[in-house]
């Protein structure tokens, strides 16, 4: 295996900064601080939560995730027993044990069995003052896209009764530019990934995407403007890898992309809940439609998760990533059970072998740092693939 | 990945082997005066049902295949055949003991085994040839991501088109709506496949007979309240049975009406289904289908009895209008038992469980914690909370409902009599 | 009328005399391949440390593995029934006892009345078990004793799982031929700690509840008791003699029984 090259201007002042912030969550100082201040935290799950609507009522949203690397569920695994995935339990176990006592709100949707059942114990478990949870549909139609947006106006009114105040449209619309500015940000960092030797890793990636979503979007989109500007201005260049796209769920820990990294690869697009599938796509202001069910369209029809109908939308989605970014191959990681994407996986392996794109399956726990086992099978794709590029 | 092959050879056709296990069961009963009327009137339903699958190809008829919890009632007023899929891979269980072949075939596709069992079953029997093969794959997301998932694997084994129903999360005007949307939708693909038209006034009257269904079914659990109660533990897959497979079918009603004078006449003369009933128990979830004979032996030995299963066989509120059809039926789904464990776990679903302790005087309730039904089990810890305010302690099985590999009937014995100890002892 | 209990285990067999005035008189065997000899061997010894002999009337209550086949005692009862009841008359304040034995690993939580609330038991591995520790012992070439004393030793802990045995001694293994090695202590402290965390997340299940007891062969080793209270926070309890734990409850049953049937 040839060994990948990387040249010496490797500081990024702005990438340490936003590791900072990863590194203390959930119990960072800056969200005590803003507590303490007066501020109101809400924190939510998936991709299909309207962050907008929660930014807009002058609250900072939160993604919930669970422990920053694999470790003991014992509590998670006591109320959501063996059987769900550890995604859901490593969660529940920060709730339960105190670390999430600081939020002010939690929001969700009805997105798959394991997140389902972690809002359901957490509303007759945790304290939270504020709960709500959106239904949301499986279908892209216009029926749909109606009914979702009847659920935004619904989390919307329930969020200004709670509040006791309303939300204006201007301050939807602020909040709807600053997100769509970040996404657009995003989308350009990941693009510095489409060329051939790419001066930002997959890894460092995951750790932007990780602070993305635990601090204020107005900072965040400043210090993502300032690694713009000292990644292009240095001369980082990963040159020499396979070209390799990540497909799964969720999953926060940098490690384990960095195991693949370490062995020959380089991740260059992905399909992550934490990762592409965050910023995906801009809401659409086009002047007609109502600002609120813009918002709730872009949602519902942002890149995919495994639970929506029909498949083929979200197998297109990542064929068509895998083509732009001109991936070697993918490898898909797998939650131990995560119903939705082990049962597309048979299908999804399929249409990528069609295009040219074989596929690594791995077994993960969420959180792993991808070691040992997992480090062995990896190699061996990468080398694989690389046989095939000659 | 393998084609669907036409079911010939009678060892791997699922369904001939429920219809001859049917059949040799009726015979059996027949010699046996102590089997009721009811128990002869469902196994010859449920050889009717599986005929009916078999034949109907060679009859020219539109199989339309389902997943669990889907309305049939549509496929019905359309004259198509159905066939329940979950059903078929848990009968294959039931009444042959084990389905091992259709789950590995399953895991062979490539599903992993975290896929419960009944599912990763299903795909293998398609994939097999081991099921007749259907004209439509028809599914919806009750209740869980492993029956939302299942549909479009089918589809591409059984090279036949289908269509998916999104059940709304919650109960407010506008999901419901959403859901009949669903239906019609539904109903207008059913129409361009088969060729057929919906009858309306069939649906009606379908209907009509669901809410007498439902109704019934009611009048049975009230009966099964009684001390000593009437009802067998064995015989509560049959009440769940009558809306999986005969959602307002005139034998369901015939079923259920026979059975509730059965049920009276036994109260009425003190009789139980056990000889000395001694613990009242409350079931969550299913038993394991090839422990039935086994749990029925159990019960008789220790006067145990599963009096009520909230999420079974235990019906929400409400009536079914037969003049507006479609959205009964929607309206229907809301109400059937295990969706009110679907929905967000209010307080509502959570008072169900504490009044059925109350009402059925309940002395212990047993959770047969599936290991492939994640949803389920993750209520495990709350229920026990739920029912350890009313005094209810709760033993935790870990089991498989279809694959008898993960438990030995030894261990669930050891456990059962630890658990009747613990319920004696207090 | 005599009455007695006996727990007839896997390696070990224990039974009790109840005295009149509450006093328990045991004996300890191995269980052997004959269960009925070892359980008549055992009972005449506990009987003789009561000063009775096996001739006279006697109430017997049996449990454990080989507990259901014996033909001399009058009823059986489960483990878990037992394991309550004995920890209930050797340490009133108990609400979770946790037996340790050779091949499995039970969790009872009790009420003040030391009826059984609920229970969990890990039956399908050596993971948290006795044999699990023997295991090691050879491995380690130690003593269970030496590594006990060892463990105080222990200034950090080797990364050894907890989620299967085969995968906890090959971690084990590849400390040892670590170089440079991982200090001795530090492997034992991490072999502790696999075998408390399995035992933790089974109590999880049922809730963990003061006082906390530690009964079975395995409740003799300092260094595990010591990791377990660690483990959970808080001081747990050993009895006397926690080996003998469930045939007191047997034998405390079968007074209960007797007292009943007089009645």
């Amino acid at each position: 295996m040839r060994e990948g090259t990387q040249t010496s201007k490797t500081r990024l002042p702005a990438l340490e900064r936003l590791r900072e912030i990863n590194r203390a969550f959930p119990d960072a100082e800056q969200l005590r601080e803003l507590k303490r201040s007066g501020g109101r935290i809400f924190g939510w799950l998936c991709t299909y939560t309207p962050e907008e609507v929660i930014h807009a009522a002058g609250i900072l949203p939160v993604r919930i995730v669970g422990y920053p690397q694999e470790t003991d569920l014992d509590d998670g695994t006591a109320y959501l027993y063996v059987n769900s995935c550890s995604f859901s339990r490593s969660c529940f176990q920060l709730a339960i044990r105190g670390q999430y006592d600081f939020l002010d709100g939690v929001v969700g949707g009805s997105t798959c069995d394991g997140v389902r059942r972690l809002f359901d114990l957490w509303r007759h478990y945790m304290d939270t003052p504020f709960y709500h949870v959106l239904n949301i549909p499986r279908k892209y139609t216009e029926k749909a896209h109606r009914l979702y947006y009847d659920e935004v106006l619904k989390f919307k009114a329930h969020l200004e009764d709670w509040l006791g105040q309303g939300i204006s449209d201007d301050s939807l619309l602020d909040s709807v530019h600053l997100y769509n500015e970040s996404r657009r940000l995003l989308r350009e960092l990941y693009d510095l990934r489409r060329v051939d030797a790419p001066a930002v890793t997959g890894a460092e990636t995951l750790e932007v995407m990780n602070a993305s979503f635990r601090m204020p979007k107005e900072t965040f989109n400043q210090w993502l403007q300032e690694l713009l500007s000292e990644i292009k201005l240095s001369v980082r260049a990963h040159a020499n890898r396979v070209r390799v796209m990540v497909v799964g769920s969720v999953l926060t820990n940098a490690d384990f992309i960095r195991s693949i990294e370490e062995v020959g690869g380089l991740v260059v697009a992905d399909e992550l809940c934490t990762g592409t599938r965050y910023w995906g796509d801009p809401v659409v202001l086009d002047g007609k439609t109502p600002l609120l069910e813009a918002i709730s369209r872009r949602y519902l029809g942002n890149f995919p998760c495994a639970r929506m109908y029909p498949s083929d939308e979200r197998f297109n989605r990542i064929i068509q990533t895998a083509h732009d970014f001109r991936v070697d191959g993918v490898i898909s990681q797998n939650i131990r059970y995560c119903v939705p994407y082990c049962h597309d996986l048979p299908l999804l392996t399929q249409r990528l072998k069609a295009e040219g794109k074989p596929t690594l399956a791995l077994d993960v726990e969420y959180g792993t740092a991808g070691s040992g086992q997992i480090r062995t099978r990896v190699q061996a794709f990468l080398e694989m693939l690389e046989a095939r590029k000659r | 990945m393998t084609g669907h092959a036409e079911a010939r050879t009678p060892e791997t056709n699922k369904v001939r082997a429920i219809v001859r296990a049917c059949r040799l069961i009726s015979r059996m009963n027949r010699l046996r005066p102590d089997v009721t009327r009811s128990e002869n009137l469902y196994y010859q339903m449920l050889s009717d049902y599986f005929t009916r699958l078999l034949d109907a190809r060679n009859n020219g008829d539109f199989i339309a295949a389902h997943t669990v919890f889907f309305p049939a009632e549509l496929l019905y007023a359309m004259d198509l055949v159905p066939m329940h899929t979950e059903t078929t891979t848990w009968m294959t269980s039931l009444f042959t003991g084990e389905c091992s072949d259709l789950l590995e075939a399953g895991s062979a596709l490539g599903l992993a085994s975290e896929i419960c069992t009944p599912h990763r079953g299903l795909a293998g029997a398609f994939s097999l040839g081991a099921v007749p093969r259907p004209d439509v794959m028809l599914w919806s997301n009750m209740v869980c991501d492993n029956t939302a998932k299942s549909g479009e694997l089918i589809m591409e084994l059984a090279h036949c088109p289908g269509f998916f129903i999104d059940h709304p999360f919650k109960d407010s005007p506008e999901e419901k709506q959403y859901l009949v949307g669903e239906l019609e939708d539904m109903v207008v693909f059913l129409e361009e496949h088969s060729g057929r038209k919906m009858n309306w006034d069939r649906l009606s009257e379908i209907v009509a007979r669901m809410d007498r269904q439902v109704q019934l079914t009611r009048e049975v659990n009230e009966l099964r309240k009684s001390v000593p109660s009437p009802f067998g533990s064995r015989r509560f897959l049959e009440l769940v049975t009558m809306d999986y497979l005969f959602p307002g079918q005139p034998a369901a009603i015939e079923y259920l009406e026979t059975l509730k004078q059965e049920l009276s006449d036994m109260v009425a003369q003190g009789k139980g289904a056990v000889a000395r009933e001694r613990f009242r128990l409350m079931s969550l979830f299913i038993p394991p289908m090839y422990l039935t004979g086994f749990l029925e032996k159990v019960s008789q030995e220790f006067g145990a009895v599963s009096v009520v299963e909230p999420f079974f066989t235990f019906w929400g509120e409400g009536r079914l209008d037969p003049a507006h059809p479609l959205e009964s039926v929607a309206q229907k789904s809301y109400m059937l038992p295990e969706m009110r464990m679907y929905g967000p776990l209010d307080d509502r679903a959570l008072d169900a469980i504490t009044s059925c302790a109350r009402e059925y005087r309940i002395d212990g309730a047993i959770y047969y914690a599936d290991v492939g039904c994640r949803h389920t089990c993750a209520t495990i810890k709350l229920f026990k909370d739920t029912l350890s305010e009313v005094d209810v302690p709760v033993l935790t099985l870990d089991c498989d409902v279809v694959d008898p590999t993960l438990t030995s009937q030894d261990e669930i014995r050891e456990k059962l009599e630890r658990f009747f100890e613990l319920l004696e002892d207090r | 009328m005599k009455t007695a209990g006996i727990d007839i285990g896997s390696l070990t067999t224990k039974a009790v005399v109840l005295g009149d005035d509450g006093a328990v008189f045991s004996a300890t065997a191995s269980t052997g391949d004959d269960r009925g000899q070892a359980a008549r061997q055992t009972l005449q010894a506990a009987l003789a440390e009561a000063g009775s002999g096996l001739g006279e009337d006697l109430y017997l209550v049996s449990t454990g593995a080989g507990g259901r086949a014996l033909a001399f005692s009058q009823l059986q009862k489960a483990i878990t029934t037992c394991l309550a009841r004995g920890i209930h008359h050797q340490l009133p304040s108990t609400r979770m006892v946790i037996d340790i034995g050779a091949e499995s690993c039970t969790v009872v939580k009790l009420n003040h009345r030391g009826r059984v609330d609920d229970w969990a038991s890990h039956d399908k591995c050596a993971a948290g078990t006795g044999i699990f520790l023997q295991q090691m012992s050879r491995l380690m070439q130690l003593s269970l004793e030496e590594m006990s004393v060892l463990s105080r030793r222990a200034k950090g802990r080797a990364d050894i799982t907890s989620t299967c045995a085969v995968f906890a001694e090959s971690d084990a293994i590849s400390h040892v031929h670590r170089d440079p090695p991982t200090p001795t202590e530090d492997i034992i402290a991490g072999i502790y700690h696999s075998v408390v965390s399995r035992i933790v997340s089974l109590c999880k299940r049922v809730g963990i509840e003061k006082d906390v007891a530690v009964a079975g062969g395995v409740a003799l080793n300092e260094g595990i008791v010591r990791a377990l209270s660690e483990a959970v926070g808080f001081a747990v309890i050993v009895p006397e003699d926690p080996r003998i734990t469930a045939a007191v409850g047997a034998a405390v049953l079968a007074r209960e029984s007797m007292e009943k049937g007089m009645s």
